[in-house]
């Protein structure tokens, strides 16, 4: 079982005059096979978290571990661009993340591709696939390497609301069959409610501000009373957060 | 709903005008109109010197066909040998170049200390003109093989070292976060992530070093050599027969081109086969670099933003 601990985690960028706190003394735990969101408005750490837990940065102070069984986890990871690897076709570049290269590596990467609808694009470069099709080789590359965690940050926040809702179908079908331990960086609440059994709310200032459970059950469906119930209760108590003052 | 069109929709243009004005018509009516200014001149200034361009044809088609009755040296008596000596030049000049740029580059890209220690003398060179090259090395190495190759090396390097290390500065480094945060280890990093973003920079200072070392080899074979093309036009020059100098001049030019089509576009087209953009016709304007990659703005353009080598370029042509 995947767990990650978050212990007094500070960290700030500049010095002196110019120093700015992207994360205040944040204290997390997360642990089994939950949907986590981080959401908050611009500037409030939620992707300095990621990056942090995802080793890309380092933490000015606190302590950060990722474990799965007692061992350290293996991380994947959906950006907020595709970053795919241009000259390289669709197999090629899920082949590339992965630590063999051999017919089982391949055969999981056709089954994810498949997941994602792009199982017949394998041999197309990222340059003949649109926006949408990128980000999905992108989700079905993180999804490859069977990663005990899952960080995503903004996946949809570059694609149009209807590639970006239909993705977000598809993203959630995919959790809910093979239930990773997921960290959802977003700033839609509505995304968030949709997707997540727990959503972590950020204010300016890096502080965690709220840890919201959303008891509804999987898979679910956005156009769902409950769902949009849920969204509204949800949306009500951000409203009463002050997030934005720092 | 309806919605009515009151106005006819725009004429379109017959297809013997499109085909009029299209760019590869623009492109077939440029030697066309050469020739034509070219025989303006001629009759124009009643010179018994100045050739007519089927007089050139005539020069060249002797010099290929070896009826010309000319003997240039004994080291290279025709045509193919001339053109032998150089090529062979050039082509060491060119490897040396492009070897030892890159991996100049490459620090300079990687190391801010090289690059401290690089730029001044890189700048420097690339402010020297070919010319001066030619004459210093010719005083300095007589009339070998060493001036020729030694000055299209000088000529060459500063645009493989600036192209490159600006490659190595352009390494989209939301590729390289992502394959570390997939812990892709670092020698794949390179190989895949690295080499293939570098490509289209390489390609660009491949074919600047080329045309440039081209251009300084010419000139330093007219003042440094007693063999080679540049030899040979200054042959020419001294019997005072305009048609040697610009048949001689046609020979390479034909060269520099035929070279730029099958070899240079040839492998820029299997090394960016995933740039779905890249189109037949904008691979041709990649010629330019290959004849006139001379002057203060030199662009590189294999891939959407060009590389702009900005600098002091000596002014080879005026050999």
């Amino acid at each position: 079982m995947a767990e990650i601990k978050v212990e007094n985690l500070q960290k700030e960028f500049g010095v002196g005059d110019d120093r700015v706190v992207a994360l205040e003394n944040v204290n997390l735990a997360i642990s089994g096979h939950v949907f986590v969101s981080i959401v908050g408005p611009s500037g409030c750490g939620k992707s300095t978290l990621l990056n942090i837990l995802s080793g890309i940065e380092t933490p000015s102070a606190g302590q950060v571990t990722i474990t799965q069984d007692d061992r350290e986890a293996e991380p994947g990871y959906v950006f907020q661009a595709a970053r795919l690897l241009p000259w390289r076709t669709v197999m090629d570049n899920l082949l590339f993340v992965q630590k063999e290269r051999d017919d089982a590596a391949r055969e999981r990467c056709q089954r994810y591709l498949d997941m994602v609808q792009l199982g017949d694009k394998v041999d197309k470069y990222p340059g003949e696939l649109s926006g949408g099709m990128q980000q999905r080789v992108g989700i079905a590359r993180a999804f490859s390497i069977e990663p005990d965690v899952l960080f995503m940050d903004e996946p949809f926040s570059h694609l149009d609301a209807i590639t970006a809702r239909s993705l977000r179908r598809e993203l959630h079908h995919m959790w809910v069959q093979t239930r990773k331990t997921v960290l959802f960086v977003t700033h839609d609440v509505g995304e968030a409610v949709e997707l997540s059994n727990r959503i972590l709310v950020f204010a300016k200032g890096g502080k965690l501000k709220d840890d919201i459970q959303v008891e509804l059950p999987f898979p679910r469906d956005p156009s769902d009373d409950a769902v949009a119930i849920t969204k509204a209760a949800v949306l009500r108590q951000f409203e009463e957060l002050d997030l934005v003052a720092s | 709903m309806t919605v009515t069109v009151s106005r006819a929709p725009a004429v379109r243009q017959s297809g013997w005008r499109r085909a009029l004005t299209s760019p590869t018509t623009a492109r077939i009516l440029f030697p066309f109109v050469v020739i034509a200014v070219w025989y303006w001149i001629y009759y124009t200034i009643d010179s018994r010197i100045f050739p007519t361009p089927l007089e050139v044809l005539e020069f060249m088609w002797e010099e290929i066909t070896l009826t010309s009755g000319v003997t240039y040296s004994s080291v290279a008596t025709n045509l193919y040998g001339q053109f032998g000596i150089s090529i062979l030049r050039l082509t060491i000049g060119f490897a040396v170049a492009v070897i030892l740029g890159t991996a100049i580059g490459l620090g300079m890209g990687l190391s801010k200390r090289v690059d401290a220690f690089f730029h001044d003398p890189v700048m420097a060179v690339l402010a020297m003109p070919a010319l001066v090259w030619a004459l210093f090395l010719g005083i300095v190495f007589g009339f070998g093989h060493w001036a020729p190759v030694l000055t299209v090396i000088l000529a060459g390097i500063p645009f493989v070292i600036i192209n490159v290390r600006e490659g190595v500065r352009n390494t989209p480094k939301e590729l390289v976060d992502m394959a570390k945060s997939f812990e892709v280890p670092q020698d794949k990093i390179t190989r895949h992530v690295l080499m293939p973003s570098l490509m289209p920079f390489f390609f660009a200072a491949m074919r600047f070093a080329y045309s440039i070392g081209w251009k300084g080899l010419v000139v330093a074979e007219v003042f440094a050599s007693q063999v080679g093309m540049g030899w040979t036009i200054k042959f020419w020059y001294d019997a005072h027969r305009a048609k040697g100098v610009i048949g001689y001049a046609l020979f390479f030019i034909i060269f520099a081109l035929a070279l730029e089509k099958l070899v240079f576009d040839r492998l820029a087209r299997r090394a960016f086969k995933w740039r779905p953009q890249l189109g037949a016709y904008e691979l041709a304007e990649g010629d330019f670099a290959g004849v006139a990659g001379e002057g203060f703005l030199l662009e590189g353009d294999e891939i959407g933003q060009s590389v702009q080598v900005t600098g002091m370029e000596g002014n080879t042509g005026n050999g």
